[in-house]
């Protein structure tokens, strides 16, 4: 039994000591932490200030209503019911049915025009995170996972959207209902007005005390459930290794770890903004002792009279009841920056340069030049993973990228594309530094098919589509017949209509890579990227591709990486790397007379693989 | 809602004893005003200070009594709002992980997340604010009617006269509320799918610069989203404004009948005055009862979506319960036999599979060839089960898989798949994937084994480098044989590897083969290369999803024309070179 009772009190805290001393010194630029988050979220309430003002004139007007009438109602008692003057009551009541009328219809505005404030800044923050997000560089999305950028834009900005709902209005009727009280209760007595105020600084402390935990705790709250669904993405997409491997009841055991830390630090969260309004009960109620025991010495001495005592000590207890809803909204808004903050990190973190001043319809010959061009990913901290680098390649030729799995083949490609900055030397395109071109500019000449073809949820024709949004049907099919798509196409059910799922089940992998390159046929570039493009595509079809790639390289500027080196047979140029270093260059003529690496790579790969 | 309700249960005494204590709490605040006007009339107005401090210490003594059943009760519905989704959080993702994969299939990954956070957190939410304040309005609104019962029963039922038609309108708007709470949570799946579609194609996204596409696809969830939310908020905004009009008109006719009453002399003023002071008491829980029936719409709705996973029996993976190792034929667990194996992919009509009868040794290694969509992978995943084949059967070591049980059939796998997927952890963990409980020892023999070893030894903190979604940049073929090293770690009966050394180098793949000479693992490889399949056993050659020949590379260059034309047109590429 008494193991039953303790476990509400059993959860592990989660707030150290240490955490509250920091709390409490760093209270200077936390406070303006908050002051910037609520800043941030009243620019978005933007062009809507006029609708908002409005509402409060509604929330005016309502209060207004409500307080009118019972007011009117006993005037009506006091005037017709009790000298029983009936006859003159219907256009009393009249007048208050008109009254209820307002109330119910600026209440109902009130709330109908706030929900569109609210959802709509809640709209804006949500898109303006996620153009934030794709401006970001290709390294802060190495570094995070899928489903805690994902946590940020919905469970984050719920908490928001939640508050923004009810909050606004809530505050601000409070603020009112007390500023009334308070000049009713200093017209009342002023003095005692003032011995009522002495439980406010009672009142500061709690809340200080217990917002710099709570504060602390929504934010712990709302980091665990981003780590939480980030496992869940990861585990949900990876499902079927999940399953190869028996690896549920792993994933089970880690999923209840994380979904406990949840509950522990959930728990703590809502137990300490559950005290608000309870410490607000009990001041409130001290303070009415202290009015009825000061109160009586007053009236005992004839300061006030014993009917204002009476009447005030009501007033103190209307008093406490705005102070204690403000202090619960207290609460839901610093859940609500807890989530904002979140989200506005995301904002934060700095953009992709792109300050290039090449104008925009610039067109691109092909030209590529790689000056001492070294870089490391900012995840590594040990050796450049290309160091450097020199080559020259004239508009139109044809590149190969060969060496070892991890020689930097698809970083140097990766650099052409300015997916990342050189962190050394630099990357000239027709003699232009990659730097001073718009990344619009440079890349929608460009085309890349990736080592892992996406597709997306979308039909077929959407998906080729993909690499020229203006391109039309006809351009489609076409780029589909070229890259030798169109065949099984369609076979589909509803051939370039249908809708690809998410996990593909419907096409192979090597059915992806075909569209994936009528996508960079449709796109119909200066400068052609393709990296393991023809790997797991089938010897027939292979050939055919070989034919169509060496068409479209025509007169473009291509680099290709592939590890089956009769794909790169006519390459002007042979890059073969190793660790990151160019340790040969030249035709592929030049290479074998060389008798070096590659002429070794070649001997090798014609010497059939033993199983 | 009774599916998900039901994880209240373990923890339903702490939840009543939640509402006692509101209950104290409750009665506490009841009390205060009779002490108040005891102190008032007769200690202030009297001027007894005796009284005054005496009744003043009882307040103060309520006050705590209130105080600290309201912490308590705070303790208790905490523990209770929390734990409760805690249980419930971990039945959905259980449910989810017994899902076959068709079944899984059926369900999109984004609906599953959102229901595994967002349903789960806001029926929390609403479950713990009952146990705070949900008693507290009925309960006065109820006191409050009966005291004016007490006071006038005519009047009190004239009061009451409005409450049919104000029933039947909240019930509409709660039903209404609920259908559109309802599409709120599943604008929420699209916008999550549409995030996570975007996050995973970020690579293409900015190779293509298609910013203002993916900008535009998101506007318009987003935009859905915002229409939903305000739709469903809008509908239940009504609520607090027409229960406010109707009690109020109500309460002009109890006057106009309590003027008349009082004129014949039948009714006495005060009560009068009484019966319209407790309607105005009720009013004022107006607020909170729509507050709370805005919450029971919105948990309502994200139960039954949640309800949709819990209640879920079919299409979960099928489980032999008992393992009969002791009928176990460990000579030939390797063995692998199909008889007849069609299948079709469910919702669709194509068979993938057609017929498919073939067999192959313990130890014997058997390369797959086909051209792209001949229906390889899916022929290599029936055997793990992740789909159940439409017809035929399947036999591993002699024993129909379906009699398998899961874990042990799975157990003697080795899985590599075309895309490699690693794990947000370090590569010791991915490797462990395999075997949880291998040793690091292990880990390196494996991963010597998929020829990876060399390239972790370089990276600064080797084993312990951090991989998957918040890891290094791995090369593809970096990842392929970290994926291989995970599958070799179980030193499996059957390797299957589907197509998973595309992204290597003639060099390494050349010495991964040698190295897998060494095990005697059954192997089934899907590969492209002639020479490749020419190593082989023997040599499955798939046509749209029928079996085109099956032998050895001599036995095929001699019946199979498909085989000889890939072998051909192989053999003129490494001539032209």
């Amino acid at each position: 039994m008494m193991e039953f009772i303790k476990k509400p009190f059993g959860y592990e805290p989660v707030l150290t000591k240490e955490d509250l001393r920091t709390a409490g010194k760093k209270k200077g630029p936390r406070a303006g932490d908050w002051k910037r988050t609520l800043l941030s979220i009243w620019q978005l309430v933007d062009e809507q200030r006029g609708l908002l003002i409005t509402v409060f004139l509604m929330v005016i007007i309502s209060s207004v209503a409500g307080l009118l009438g019972p007011f009117l109602i006993g005037r009506m008692i006091d005037e017709f019911v009790i000298p029983k003057e009936f006859q003159r009551m219907p256009p009393f009541i009249a007048l208050l049915i008109g009254v209820y009328i307002v109330y119910a219809v600026t209440l109902f505005l009130q709330n109908y025009w706030m929900v569109g404030i609210a959802q709509t800044v809640v709209y804006k923050m949500r898109t303006g995170a996620f153009g934030h997000l794709l401006k970001l560089p290709i390294s802060y999305f190495d570094k995070s996972q899928h489903g805690q950028i994902m946590s940020r834009l919905t469970n984050d900005i719920d908490t928001v959207s939640t508050t923004l709902n009810s909050s606004f209005i809530q505050v601000f009727s409070s603020i009112l209902t007390l500023a009334g009280t308070i000049m009713v209760m200093l017209y009342l007595s002023p003095i005692l007005t003032l011995i009522t105020m002495i439980v406010i600084p009672l009142m500061f402390t709690a809340m200080r005390w217990i917002t710099k935990r709570t504060g602390k705790l929504f934010k712990a709250q709302q980091a665990v459930l981003g780590d939480l669904n980030g496992m869940i993405e990861e585990t949900i997409s990876g499902q079927s290794i999940v399953k190869a491997f028996s690896r549920e009841e792993h994933v089970k055991r880690e999923f209840y770890e994380k979904s406990r830390q949840l509950r522990n630090v959930g728990f703590w969260a809502l137990v300490y903004s559950g005290y608000i309004p309870k410490v607000f009960n009990f001041l409130n109620n001290v303070s009415f002792a202290i009015i009825a025991g000061i109160g009586g010495i007053f009236a005992y001495q004839g300061w006030v009279t014993i009917g204002t005592i009476v009447v005030f000590a009501e007033y103190a207890r209307q008093f406490t009841r705005p102070l204690n809803e403000l202090a619960n909204q207290i609460n839901t808004v610093l859940s609500a920056i807890a989530g904002a903050e979140r989200v506005f990190a995301i904002m934060d973190e700095k953009v992709e340069e792109d300050e290039g001043e090449l104008p925009a319809n610039y067109q691109i010959r092909g030209e590529v030049e790689f000056r001492n061009v070294s870089f490391k990913y900012e995840s590594e901290d040990k050796t450049d993973t290309v160091q450097n680098l020199n080559f020259h390649v004239q508009p139109g030729q044809t590149v190969a990228l060969v060496g070892p799995t991890g020689a930097g083949k698809t970083t140097t490609m990766m650099l052409i594309a300015r997916f990342y900055d050189a962190n050394q030397g630099e990357v000239l395109i027709d003699g232009i530094n990659i730097r001073d071109y718009k990344r619009e500019t440079l890349r929608r000449q460009m085309a890349f098919v990736l080592q892992d073809p996406f597709l997306f949820e979308a039909t077929v024709r959407e998906n080729i589509r993909y690499g020229r949004l203006d391109a039309t049907d006809e351009e489609v099919v076409e780029a589909a017949k070229k890259a030798n798509a169109h065949d099984f196409i369609m076979k589909l059910p509803y051939g370039y209509d249908t809708v690809l799922k998410a996990d593909g089940s419907e096409i192979s992998q090597g059915q992806k890579q075909l569209l994936a390159i009528a996508r960079a046929f449709v796109a119909n570039p200066a400068i052609l990227l393709l990296d393991e493009a023809t790997s797991s595509i089938d010897t027939v079809t292979e050939m055919k591709i070989q034919e169509a790639l060496e068409e479209l390289m025509k007169g473009r500027t291509s680099f290709v990486i592939a590890h089956r080196l009769n794909t790169v047979r006519h390459a002007d140029l042979v890059l073969v790397l190793k660790e990151g270093r160019i340790a040969e260059a030249g035709s592929q003529q030049e290479l074998i007379k060389k008798n070096g690496i590659y002429a070794n790579m070649l001997k090798q790969s014609k010497g059939a693989a033993p199983l | 809602m009774k599916a998900v309700l039901s994880y209240l249960k373990p923890y339903k005494w702490f939840a009543i004893i939640a509402l006692g204590f509101m209950l104290v709490e409750l009665a506490a605040e009841l009390v205060q005003p009779l002490i108040i006007a005891k102190i008032i009339d007769n200690g202030v107005v009297s001027k007894d200070f005796h009284v005054i401090s005496t009744w003043g210490c009882a307040l103060i003594g309520i006050a705590l009594v209130s105080f600290s059943s309201g912490i308590a009760n705070t303790y208790f519905s905490s523990h209770a709002a929390q734990s409760f989704a805690f249980e419930l959080r971990n039945a959905l993702f259980s449910k989810i992980q017994s899902f076959s994969m068709a079944t899984f299939l059926k369900y999109p990954a984004s609906g599953l997340i959102t229901r595994l956070t967002n349903d789960v957190q806001q029926v929390q939410s609403v479950l713990f604010m009952s146990l705070r304040i949900m008693l507290r309005a009925p309960l006065s609104v109820v006191l409050s009617l009966m005291m004016a019962f007490f006071v006038n029963a005519k009047m009190a039922t004239i009061l009451l006269i409005g409450t049919p038609i104000l029933a039947a309108l909240l019930l509409l708007i709660v039903k209404k509320g609920t259908r559109l709470f309802g599409q709120v949570q599943s604008s929420l799946d699209r916008l999550n799918r549409t995030l996570q579609e975007s996050l995973q194609a970020i690579y293409l996204v900015k190779a293509f610069m298609r910013n203002s596409y993916e900008m535009d696809k998101f506007h318009r969830v987003a935009e859905d989203l915002k229409m939903d939310t305000m739709k469903a908020l809008r509908i239940m905004e009504l609520m607090m404004p027409s229960m406010a009009f109707v009690l109020n008109v109500s309460l002009l006719f109890v006057i106009w009948y309590g003027a008349r009453e009082v004129g014949m002399n039948q009714a006495q003023v005060g009560e009068l005055v009484a019966v319209v002071n407790y309607a105005l008491r009720i009013t004022g829980y107006f607020g909170m009862f729509a507050f709370i029936l805005n919450g029971f719409s919105r948990a309502k709705a994200s139960s039954e979506r949640m309800a949709e996973i819990l209640v879920v029996e079919e299409g979960l993976e099928k489980d032999v319960a008992r393992s009969r190792k002791a009928e176990a034929m460990p000579e030939d667990k390797g063995a692998l036999r199909f008889e007849k194996v069609s299948f079709v992919y469910p919702n669709t009509t194509k068979p993938v599979l057609q017929d498919i009868s073939f067999e192959v040794k313990k130890g014997e290694k058997l390369a797959i060839m086909g051209a792209t969509g001949s229906g390889k992978s899916t022929l290599l995943s029936l055997i793990p089960r992740f789909y159940e084949p439409t017809r035929g059967e399947i036999f591993v070591g002699g024993r129909n898989i379906r009699e398998w049980p899961l874990k042990e059939l799975r157990g003697m796998i080795g899985y590599v798949p075309q895309k490699s997927l690693l794990f947000t952890g370090s590569i010791e963990d991915n490797v462990k994937w395999g075997k949880p409980d291998a040793a690091h020892d292990e880990v390196v023999v494996a991963a010597k084994m998929a020829q990876i070893h060399d390239t972790i030894v370089q990276f600064p903190e080797q084993y312990k480098t951090k991989v998957g979604q918040k890891g290094v940049n791995l090369s593809g073929g970096q990842k392929q044989r970290l994926s291989i090293a995970r599958a070799l770690i179980r030193k499996p009966q059957i390797l299957i590897l589907d197509d998973s050394t595309s992204a290597l180098d003639v060099k390494t793949e050349a010495a991964l083969w040698d190295a897998l000479k060494g095990t005697d693992a059954t192997m089934l490889v899907v590969t492209q290369k002639i020479h490749t399949a020419k190593e082989a056993d023997r040599i499955l050659l798939l046509e749209e999803g029928k079996m085109a020949a099956m032998g050895t590379h001599e036995e095929l260059m001699k019946n199979s024309g498909l085989y000889r034309q890939i072998a051909r047109t192989q053999e003129e590429k490494v001539g032209e070179e």
